[in-house]
């Protein structure tokens, strides 16, 4: 992946970087000006010296929900894939399963995680980790099996012209049509995931996580920590980001266009 | 031995149904080998139905279709015929020469011959320079020519197209027409050709297969007498307007049964 500078990307790049460091200006002079008191408001420059300050904390925490995060990434999405494959080969399923995941995936299913905690040991990390899988897993499969099932006619009919087999249709077809879909998916999963770690940390379980050290620095009216942990979780979030939109780049044939959720293609 | 030969062949959807739809009533037409067919008709009149019962990608309701002597269902499975479509359907994430080496992967012919094949259709195309692109990095006619090169990379001797060109502007539609016809002239293929265009179908043909709807059945067949070595020049010869004229008036009948339906057929 090369990141030159082209003057296209300058100009994408600069005016969100200019606006996020007016903000953070703003930001400095209302509590210097105002004279905020660090309980209420703290400037960024104290939670960037927090930060520094706890690195290693914030550190060890991150390891502690992006390890919850990826494991439930990687579950979830293993799962998600080959949920999809058992989908598109029986439509009746589909019809059956897809309305419900798309239904589950409009609610916050991650409050399930205050009722696997009373299944669970309180120091186990099962339950979080559950948790992130069953988003991540709702996630993959509906988009994947989109993929799978939303083929061109054209496409099929050339196939069967040529007296492919159904696998050969599922091979040569289907999954190199579900590939851009399956990236679409873990573009949503990735931040999700993270998201999902965090917030499970909030019902309960051991305090070793990101999520529930912002809650405690909090509660003890740490607050400049507590943003530093934020910034943290900020990170993280955007690593995961970054990994799965690298991921795609890496897969993705040299030159071969993206296709976007519409179907268009961009290059 | 006929290339195809359909024997008192009807279609019929959702038979029994609301929904019914008597796509083919009793249709009979024979190809012979070497012969350019084209079946043109207003739209719903069974054209693609028919293609398609030819290609066994539908069965018919009744009567039975042979190609190459075989049943169609045969004549699938050896992949006697290649088949080109309106939208050229090319595969995005292939590139232009692994398109057409599609059809061969299935037969199960390995690497290098593949691409040996590939390469030839691409000559016999006249794109042999786009071998390492993505389809989309090309026009809307260069595309439709190498889903032609895929149709013929088996050398089927059969070549089933339905409306090919619809989607090309008038100039590049004229230019694979002749494309086209040079093609199979070199390659010997006998060509079942589905179109709603009356010069099109005149200036390819030597026979042409006229259609009304409701229900689908074949009114005429003209026969156009162009010679096999057709130019540009063609469309300026007299056979060439009469052949229009026939065509034309052939389906002004239909239109006299079906007031509105006509309005399918270009008269460009
Ligand atoms: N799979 C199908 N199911 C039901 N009706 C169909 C199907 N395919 C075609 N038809 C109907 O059969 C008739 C002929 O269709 P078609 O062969 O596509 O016509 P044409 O290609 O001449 O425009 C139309 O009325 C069409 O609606
Ligand atoms: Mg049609």
């Amino acid at each position: 992946m090369t990141v030159a500078l082209s003057p296209r990307r300058l100009r994408s790049v600069v005016p969100p970087l200019v606006f996020g460091l007016a903000f953070l200006a703003l930001w400095e002079s209302a509590v210097r000006g105002f004279d905020l008191k660090p309980y209420f408001l703290a400037a960024p420059t104290k939670i960037v010296g927090e930060f520094a300050d706890n690195v290693g904390l914030i550190w060890d925490s991150s390891m502690v929900s992006g390890g919850n995060a990826f494991v439930g990434l990687v579950v979830g999405t293993v799962l998600g894939v080959a949920m999809s494959f058992v989908l598109s080969r029986y439509r009746f399923l589909g019809e059956l399963v897809t309305p419900l995941a798309i239904a589950l995936n409009a609610i916050p299913i991650f409050v399930l995680v205050a009722v696997l905690n009373n299944m669970y040991s309180i120091t186990s990390e099962i339950p979080r980790r559950f948790m992130v899988t069953l988003v991540v897993y709702f996630i993959v499969l509906v988009n994947v099996a989109k993929g799978l099932t939303q083929v061109k006619g054209t496409h099929v009919e050339l196939m069967r012209s040529y007296a492919a087999s159904d696998f050969e249709i599922l091979r040569k077809v289907r999954v190199p049509n579900a590939k851009p879909y399956l990236f679409t998916a873990l573009k949503i999963a990735a931040p999700a995931s993270v998201i999902t770690a965090f917030v499970s940390e909030y019902f309960g379980g051991s305090q070793n996580g990101l999520g529930s050290r912002i809650t405690s620095n909090i509660a003890n009216s740490r607050n400049a920590t507590a943003w530093a942990y934020v910034l943290g979780a900020c990170l993280l979030g955007l690593g995961f980001y970054i990994i799965s939109v690298a991921l795609e780049n890496v897969t993705r044939k040299e030159g071969a266009p993206i296709a976007t959720k519409q179907g268009k293609i961009k290059k | 031995m006929s290339a195809v030969h359909v024997a008192g062949v009807s279609k019929i959807f959702n038979q029994g149904t609301p929904k019914q739809v008597d796509a083919l009533v009793d249709v009979n037409l024979t190809v012979e080998a070497g012969d350019f067919v084209s079946l043109i008709g207003p739209s719903g009149c069974g054209k693609s139905t028919l293609l398609r019962l030819i290609a066994n990608l539908l069965e018919p309701t009744t009567g039975s279709v042979t190609v190459n002597g075989k049943s169609s269902a045969q004549a699938r499975l050896d992949q006697d015929y290649g088949m080109a479509f309106q939208q050229a359907g090319l595969f995005d994430w292939r590139t232009v020469a692994k398109n057409i080496e599609l059809p061969l992967e299935l037969k199960g012919w390995d690497k290098e011959k593949r691409r040996a094949r590939a390469l030839e259709m691409l000559e016999l195309v006249k794109l042999p320079e786009f071998a390492e692109l993505y389809p989309w990095q090309l026009s809307g006619g260069m595309q439709q020519r190498i889903a032609i090169a895929r149709a013929l990379a088996a050398h089927p001797q059969l070549l089933l197209m339905d409306e090919p060109f619809g989607a090309l502007d008038e100039m590049t539609r004229e230019y694979m027409q002749g494309e086209l016809l040079r093609i199979c002239r070199e390659t010997k293929t006998t060509v079942v050709f589905v179109t709603h265009s009356i010069p099109e179908a005149v200036y390819l043909s030597n026979r042409v297969v006229v259609m009304s709807p409701r229900p689908g059945r074949i009114t005429k067949l003209i026969d156009v007498d162009l010679g096999r070595d057709r130019s540009e020049d063609t469309r300026n010869a007299d056979a060439f307007f009469h052949g229009i004229t026939a065509v034309r008036e052939a389906l002004r009948g239909t239109h006299a049964d079906h007031a509105n339906e006509v309005r399918g057929v270009e008269d460009r």
